[in-house]
This record gives C-alpha cells, structure tokens and sequence, in this order.
C-alpha cells in the first residue's frame, strides 16, 4: 500500500537499467561493510607482522599479503553462508573492499616487525 | 565473542613469542656468523598455526551478518514498527511552528 516506507531502517532504492527498483536495509548494509572493513585490518595487521617476523623482503611480502586477503576473502564468504547477494549488493564488496587500506597498514606492520625482530 | 577473543589473544600470544623465537635464533646465528634465510622450522609452525586462530578470531569475534533485504524473515520483527498503517499524523505537533531551513 505505502508508495515510501518511513521507517527508521532507511531504505535505500537502487536502480538497474530495466527501470526495476530493488529495495535494499541500508542500516544492515552499513553494518555488513564495517564487518569486512574490521576483519580486513586486523587480518592485514596481522600479515604485516608475519611478514616482519619471516624476514620477507620485497615482493615476497606482497605476495603474502595478497594471499591472505584472498583467504580473508574466501572467509567472508563463507561467513555469509555463501550466498553473497543476501548480504551485499554487489559479490565485488567482499573481495575489493578495504584492499587497499589495508595494504597501507600491512607496510607499516611489516616494516616494524621486521625492524623489531631482524635490527634490534 | 567471548571464545572467538580469547582464541585472537592466544594467536597474538604464539605470534609475540614467534617474534622472540626468531630474534633469539638470529643472536645465534651472528654469533656463529652464519648467514639468515628463514626462522627454524617450529617457529614457522607456530606463526602458521597463530595466523589461522588470528583468522578465526576476525571472523568469530566482528559479529554476524545481517541480510539487507527487507522481506526476508529475520527482518520482518525489525520492520514491524514501520506500518504506515498504524501511523497517525493528526496530531498536536501539527500546530507547532514548521521551519523551513
């Protein structure tokens, strides 16, 4: 009956090409990204200083951090049971967002740890 | 949360002492000057296994995700208060001054 819902989970109209408009829970999906985004620095945190501790130095490293994120990745994934589409609105969310934040904190990690266990 | 915690603290725990582990084996290498490749192979086990419970931690520990549709069945007590059948807008606050900007 309501042609707008004034309810206090905002919903959130997206539109495709087909004029075909899907209702989305922002709150909820305000709530999904920040759980990637917190598992991603702690995961990246955490490469950084497996990656000092290992002694790794240039590519190496990266490769490490990109194959943990693929892991992280395949985690969120399974956490959403899968069927990505329930909890996102795109399948690119769970695996492209918060890459790059987290490389930069994945450096800084590295670099310490590194300089923690090798120099001092 | 509480276990999914605890598990993350013994991850970081295995990782701290990893860190130790190495810097010790390295002392020990300068001493017998002997050129660093890697940590010895327990320490690797052990950054493995810390990396895997710090793993599960991040996703035990950040909470459940919520579905983002609003007809599905997990929503439905959460929308409940948002009928607009049951709204009334004749009410006093229809006589209060309405400000535009």
């Amino acid at each position: 009956m309501a042609a707008k819902d004034e309810s206090k989970n905002s919903q959130k109209k997206s539109g495709n090409g087909n004029d075909d408009l899907v209702l989305l829970n922002s709150e909820n999906l305000q709530n999904n990204m920040k759980i990637i985004f917190y598992s991603r620095t702690f995961l990246s945190i955490i490469a950084g200083v497996i990656a000092g501790i290992l002694g790794l130095t240039g590519l190496m490293g990266f490769i490490l951090y990109f194959f943990i994120m693929a892991i992280s990745s395949l985690g969120l994934a399974a956490k959403a049971k899968f069927s990505v589409l329930n909890y996102f609105d795109s399948c690119n969310r769970i695996i492209l967002d918060g890459l790059f934040g987290g490389l930069m904190s994945f450096v800084l990690f590295w670099t310490f740890a590194y300089d923690i266990v090798h120099i001092f | 949360m509480g276990v999914g915690f605890g598990v993350g603290v013994i991850g970081l725990l295995f990782l701290a002492h990893a860190a130790y582990a190495t810097s010790q084996y390295r002392s020990v290498l300068k001493i017998l000057e002997e050129e660093f490749s890697s940590p010895p192979m327990n320490v690797v086990i052990e950054l493995f296994l810390g990396l895997a419970m710090c793993f599960w931690a991040a996703m035990a520990v950040s909470g459940d995700f919520l579905s983002i549709h609003p007809d599905s069945e997990d929503n439905r007590v959460v929308s409940l208060p948002g009928n607009l059948d049951f709204m009334t807008f004749n009410h006093r606050g229809r006589v209060l001054p309405y400000n535009q900007n």
